[in-house]
């Protein structure tokens, strides 16, 4: 009993919202304020940057006690970040339109990739190299809808009957069906870790980028916040964390080196080679192709024509507009745009 | 020695068919680069499997406790079991994946979540078999009692408790076995070690060798467990020495 009454209070704090949400503080000197990360995923390369500035102390000069978190499942960082647990959650950009279709008060505040990651892969002899091979032909995906959808819209541009290829959903396994033969090709694995891991291996993967092949672009990878939390204390965190972020990417394109160390500090089961191969893959995608742009920059533009594509596929359920569902104004260079804002 | 051959032969078999190039080794690693990891990736696999086993010890204790508890009070009072048994049953279908977010948002991701999922996973052959051991009393014994005017307690304690124990004994064993793919389960649900741990991340690189050789270490450790259980109950149970089940 005595072990299940704090559980209970737990619990309800959690779902009052406010299971993490710290007392301000006077900010001031040589203090730090903890901040949870929840990651999409367990660490991998992808997190090289954040974990760069954690190693570097970008966070802690930044007045952060950064705690990055990995999460139950790929589905569950906007969940829990939604319950309080995480001051921001790495998510993707269709999940987080997903989410806020669902009406969760969730915004991204920065990419942390600014491309597409997930790609259309084959190996072998017979690896499909455009398109038009696919007609029947058996394609595995991981059973997520807008990646099915993904796969309707390639096979609609290049003129291949969707009813003529077999989607086959395989779960995690995208990489055993495809080596096993038992698919022709996979739609949703990672072309900078899934591709780069098969290269290295010798196989020879043949990879087909969705932005390549008339998928809207979008931002694989995005941070996420609540956008109840961005009072004058949460927005201060937040930019502080970005910013820091925003260091540890430089770092990171400095010295892609020390990235890698400090993702094999956290978990030594990761390979080294694999972890070093993919962070020089992912690095111009870490960056928005214009200069000129801050790091976590999102194209509000390419934001609309993707959600109009998903709310054309049926996606989205809710009509077009509401909040936007990106801001930059917390990034490094703030104020940047502030027409883009939802939150002013 | 028959089990060994057999053993012996499986693997063999398993080498030829990875060496002929049947079967990509990223599918299926042959059993000597299965070896050959759970060599070089000892320091690795030592740690994780210590975490692992910390996880299932702690889950499998609570399981008992708790399992125990529940087969006793729902033998022991009507309005329980009417309560409990349905909710206990259902328990079991209920998916890790769909409890995990839950229990991380109560519990966070230390020691705690693992624990608790070991113990739900494993509570329940302990209740069942427990609250099966206690009704399975002999008649005659029970009508003895009851003409000493023996009371609820007095039963219990003389009668029902002792004579429920090896089928207690049969709970904890099949729990300790099921135990194992629970701790897989929990640090699948956010773990930063452990051997659930590093078949993701061992997946996640295609290193297919070291994911088998974390697989053999559980496949290990849940033998070790229920082995452990049956010497405990040839100790305990002194009275009713499970037989051979004999033939040729």
């Amino acid at each position: 009993m005595t072990r299940l009454t704090p559980l209970l209070l737990l619990l309800l704090l959690a779902l009052a919202g406010c299971g993490e949400k710290e007392e301000p503080t006077t900010g001031g000197s040589g203090e730090t304020e903890p901040f949870t990360v929840m990651l999409d995923y367990f660490p991998n390369a992808d997190h090289a940057g954040i974990y760069a500035a954690q190693a570097s102390g970008e966070y802690e000069r930044a007045g952060l006690d950064v705690e990055i978190q990995a999460p139950p499942d790929p589905s569950a960082p906007l969940k829990l970040l939604q319950a309080g647990r995480a001051d921001v959650a790495i998510t993707y950009e269709p999940e987080l339109l997903l989410a806020r279709d669902k009406d969760a008060d969730v915004v991204s505040v920065g990419a942390l990739v600014q491309k597409p990651l997930t790609s259309l892969m084959s190996v072998g002899s017979k690896a499909i190299t455009r398109p038009a091979q696919l007609r029947g032909k058996r394609v595995g995906t991981a059973g997520i809808p807008y990646q099915s959808a993904y796969l309707r819209s390639i096979l609609e541009q290049a003129g291949v009957d969707p009813g003529s290829v077999k989607e086959i959903s395989v779960g995690f396994n995208l990489t055993p069906a495809m080596l096993s033969g038992k698919v022709d090709a996979t739609l949703g694995s990672f072309w900078n870790y899934e591709g780069v891991d098969l290269a290295r291996r010798g196989r020879k993967p043949k990879i087909l980028r969705m932005e390549d092949l008339g998928v809207p672009t979008y931002n694989e990878l995005v941070f996420a916040a609540r956008r109840n939390e961005l009072d004058e204390d949460g927005a201060s965190r937040l930019r502080r964390f970005l910013q820091a972020t925003a260091r540890g990417h430089r770092l990171l394109e400095r010295d892609p080196g020390a990235g890698v160390d400090a993702l094999l500090e956290v978990d030594d089961g990761l390979d080294r080679g694999l972890q070093a191969d993919v962070v020089e893959a992912t690095l111009p995608v870490f960056f928005p192709e214009d200069e000129e742009l801050p790091w976590g920059y999102q194209d509000p533009r390419e934001w609309e024509a993707y959600e109009r594509w998903m709310r054309e596929g049926g996606l989205l359920k809710q009509p077009a507009g509401g909040r936007a569902p990106l801001t930059n104004e917390f990034l490094p260079g703030e104020g940047l745009d502030p027409g883009v804002s939802g939150l002013q | 020695m028959g089990a060994a051959l057999i053993v012996l032969a499986g693997l063999a078999a398993w080498e030829a068919i990875v060496r002929l190039g049947l079967v990509d080794d990223l599918l299926l690693p042959a059993p000597a680069q299965v070896a050959e990891s759970l060599w070089s990736d000892r320091a690795l696999l030592a740690d994780d499997l210590a975490v692992t086993t910390g996880e299932v010890l702690l889950g499998l204790a609570a399981a008992i406790a708790a399992g125990a508890a529940l087969g006793v009070t729902m033998h022991v009072s009507r309005p329980a079991r009417r309560a409990l048994r349905p909710l206990v049953i259902g328990s079991q279908a209920v998916p890790v994946p769909v409890i995990a977010p839950l229990v991380v948002l109560v519990l966070g991701f230390g020691l705690a979540p693992k624990v608790l999922l070991v113990a739900l996973v494993c509570f329940f052959p302990v209740a069942i078999n427990v609250y099966d051991g206690l009704r399975d009393t002999d008649a005659d014994a029970r009508k003895l009692l009851r003409s000493l005017d023996a009371s609820r307690w007095q039963t219990l304690r003389m009668l029902e408790l002792p004579s429920a124990l090896p089928s207690a004994f049969t709970g904890m064993k099949v729990a300790a076995a099921v135990a194992v793919i629970g701790a897989v389960f929990a640090e699948w649900s956010g773990a930063d070690s452990g051997l659930g741990h590093a078949l993701l991340t061992a997946n996640g690189q295609l290193e297919t060798a070291r994911a088998f050789a974390a697989t053999l270490l559980l496949f290990l450790l849940a033998v070790t467990l229920y082995g452990a259980l049956s010497l405990l109950e040839r100790r305990v149970v002194d009275w009713t020495p499970r037989s051979d089940p004999g033939g040729p």
